[in-house]
């Protein structure tokens, strides 16, 4: 078999170097112990908040270059992704720096090259490109910084006050000192008073005070405002806004309204889902491995679900929908019904003889045997004609139908079983906290009590990478590779499994190293039996091992 | 916010009354509220509701002109972009980024330069040419669409009924 031979790649692992580790130290005298602890101290409390020392390596990785490639174990070594959580203030810092960047070689007015990478998606190469490749005109529009049709091109430095020259809309009458009448109030005010934009809709400040709040307060907009005046698609830029508007308060929204609109349209940016946080992670090389923000919560960058390797998002959207849709109800169907040999409509018998009339084609046909009544003549009751050519094909091509609900319910019901494992999650770290204070109640100190811990992450991690797995599984289609997946898949659920019932036996004192030894050195296991599932299937996305159904 | 409403109300009372287009009378419906509106209009020439005049009522919302008013036709009406209570639905009369129907751009709805006038006159050209992509009356639309004269037979007959004939 193909498989065989490729399995080579991902060698179990023979050996634990922890194994030795605890072997060695329960040898060793107890005063020698309290030493270690004492000086050791802060090596373990860093190992202990892992999620704390996880985004400063990280961040680390982010700013010496992508090049520092991680080599540890493995023949495939997939780069990780590159990320770091920024805080709100960081955000905005971040921002402005894009914004500066770009304006070292513009040199414009910086509300307009704002509105510019909006345009653009912040992404400064398209802009640069577009502003001395293409047609400027074209592009100030898209950006909505000018007027559809605007007389003069003009790009002047001076920052966005109000104009004096007259524009179309304004009428050739507005001169400073002149009266001009407000088109929202309708009251007549000196024109020095009135403020308006590149479009030349000019309003008293009153107006374009409360028009701004209702936009801000009430809309909740921010790179969306447009000027006030029907038909205008001009937006209003972030110095305009900030000076026009009055209230502190209305400021402080804007403000928090514009960060958030950057990390929505930045596509290298998003928001941490957990509750309550207010980081935004930063990640330029997106994959499917998860991204952890400074909170802890660790998620998949692309769909902001929570981490769901081997399976690519849009897989999993589709599992959760068909999980959602039928999963209960066919369950109910394959137990309780058969379809139609003619027409397949899925027919439940609910009492009767085995003479079936189908409602909506009304074929006549035998519940046991599923072939035509008419041969059955009167035997209402007992069916002889169960190896019937007729009936045997019938019955084939109810056995296809079921096959593909079969397999659905295999899979579907693998992964429910490790989701309901994984709920549990909170019990077993609560089970492994009282574990840890029973060991340390007997003389086991707290740092090697610690395997317990490790024990119960790994075991979490492991069952949801089987659980994702399974939905990865189903939409696959068979092949040689499929059936070195399906071996390490197997290998990993048999490991979790065993180290999930470890977990669960009582220690006493007699095996407690025994105990340890053996959960320590399945913990190992999993870890490097998840890690080569995940690398296989990596692997056959970079080389295209996987052909997906539908 | 409402002093501001009321005086941009008195001026738009104002303007309507010194100069208001052809086919339309509108003003406060008393003294005491100028928030509430009702306003005539006549059913244009050369279309099914030629003739008839159909009263309708405005009300204001206290940050009106940031917002746009609420109107409805008293008088019945059978049209398709007139909801089966009243409720008139045009472009002009949705704040922007509220979309029912997904029709519209936001340059078409409203903005605080829109008037009362203007308002008024989008009304009386729906009347004339109804827009039946976005149906707020589907049997209306349908009757519009499909059979042409029965259409002309009900509005009429709602003509001659809002003249009091």
């Amino acid at each position: 078999m193909a498989g065989t031979d490729q399995q080579l790649k991902y060698p179990l692992p023979v050996l634990c170097v922890e194994r030795f580790f605890s072997c060695s130290l329960l040898s060793f005298p107890t005063l020698w112990w309290v030493g270690v602890v004492m000086c050791d101290i802060e090596d373990v409390y860093e190992e202990s908040s892992e999620g704390e020392e996880d985004v400063e390596e990280d961040e680390l990785r982010f700013s010496s270059d992508e090049e520092t490639k991680s080599t540890s174990a493995g023949a495939v070594c997939r780069q990780p992704p590159s990320y770091h959580s920024l805080s709100a203030d960081t955000i905005s810092k971040k921002m402005f720096d894009i914004v500066d960047e770009v304006n070292v070689v513009f040199q414009l007015p910086t509300p307009y090259v704002r509105l510019l990478l909006i345009a653009c998606k912040w992404d400064k190469e398209k802009l640069l490109e577009r502003y001395y490749a293409g047609d400027q005109e074209v592009l100030f529009r898209e950006a909505h910084v000018v007027p559809q049709r605007r007389q003069q091109s003009q790009t002047d430095s001076t920052t966005l006050q109000v104009r004096t020259q007259s524009t179309a809309a304004c009428g050739a009458a507005a001169l400073p000192g002149q009266e001009f009448i407000c088109d929202i109030c309708m009251l007549a005010y000196i024109f020095d008073a009135m403020c308006g934009l590149e479009c030349g809709h000019y309003f008293c400040q009153e107006c374009w005070d409360s028009y701004l709040k209702v936009m801000v307060m009430c809309e909740g907009r921010s790179q969306s405002i447009q000027c006030p005046a029907s038909h205008c698609s001009i937006v209003v830029d972030e110095a305009t806004v900030l000076r026009l508007l009055r209230k502190p308060e209305v400021r402080k929204k804007y403000q928090l309204l514009i960060t958030s609109s950057f990390v929505q349209d930045h596509p290298h940016l998003r928001w941490c889902p957990a509750p309550g946080c207010s980081h935004a992670v930063l990640c330029t090389n997106a994959d499917l491995q998860p991204v952890v923000c400074e909170c802890g919560h660790s998620f998949c960058f692309k769909c902001c679900e929570e981490p769901h390797e081997p399976v690519l998002c849009n897989y999993l959207t589709r599992w959760k929908k068909k999980c959602d849709d039928d999963s209960e109800t066919s369950n109910w169907i394959h137990v309780n019904t058969k379809e139609c040999p003619k027409c397949r409509a899925t027919i439940e018998k609910n009492g009767g003889c085995n003479h079936m009339v189908c409602s909506t084609c009304r074929c006549e046909y035998c519940w046991v045997c599923l072939g035509p009544w008419a041969p059955h003549g009167a035997s209402w009751y007992n069916c002889n004609r169960y190896n019937e050519k007729e009936s045997k094909d019938a019955r084939n091509l109810q056995a296809q139908s079921r096959a593909a609900l079969d397999r659905y319910l295999f899979y579907c019901n693998r992964y429910m079983n490790h989701m309901k494992s994984l709920q549990m999650e909170h019990k077993l770290y609560e089970m492994a906290h009282s574990k840890m204070q029973e060991l340390q109640a007997m003389n086991v100190s707290w740092i090697e009590a610690q395997f317990v811990k490790k024990a119960v992450d790994v075991l979490c991690q492991c069952r949801q990478v089987l659980m994702y797995s399974y939905c990865f599984a189903f939409y696959l289609k068979k092949n040689n590779h499929t059936f070195i997946f399906e071996d390490n898949q197997g290998d990993l659920e048999m490991a979790t499994e065993c180290l999930s019932e470890y977990l669960e036996r009582d220690i006493t004192e007699d095996t407690l190293s025994n105990m340890k030894t053996m959960v320590q050195d399945k913990t190992k296991y999993c870890e490097m039996r998840c890690r080569a599932v995940l690398e296989h299937v990596y692997e056959g996305y970079d080389n295209d091992f996987w052909e997906f159904t539908e | 916010m409402a002093g501001s409403a009321l005086k941009r109300l008195l001026a738009e009372y104002k303007q309507l009354t010194l100069n208001s287009p052809e086919g339309i009378v509108a003003g406060p419906k008393s003294e005491e509220n100028f928030f509430e509106w009702e306003a005539l209009i006549t059913g244009p020439e050369d279309c099914a509701f030629e003739g008839g005049v159909f009263v309708t009522e405005l009300i204001f919302p206290t940050d009106y002109p940031l917002s746009p008013p609420k109107m409805k036709f008293v008088s019945e009406v059978f049209h398709p972009n007139v909801y089966p209570d009243g409720r008139v639905c045009i472009s002009i009369l949705h704040t922007p980024g509220d979309d029912p129907l997904g029709y519209e751009t936001a340059a078409e709805r409203w903005s605080p330069v829109q008037s009362i006038e203007k308002i008024l006159l989008s009304v009386v050209s729906m009347l004339a040419e109804p827009n039946d992509e976005s149906g707020a009356n589907i049997d209306a639309c349908k009757m519009w669409r499909d059979d042409r004269s029965q259409f002309n037979a009900v509005a009429q007959k709602l003509v001659r009924k809002s003249l009091g004939l």
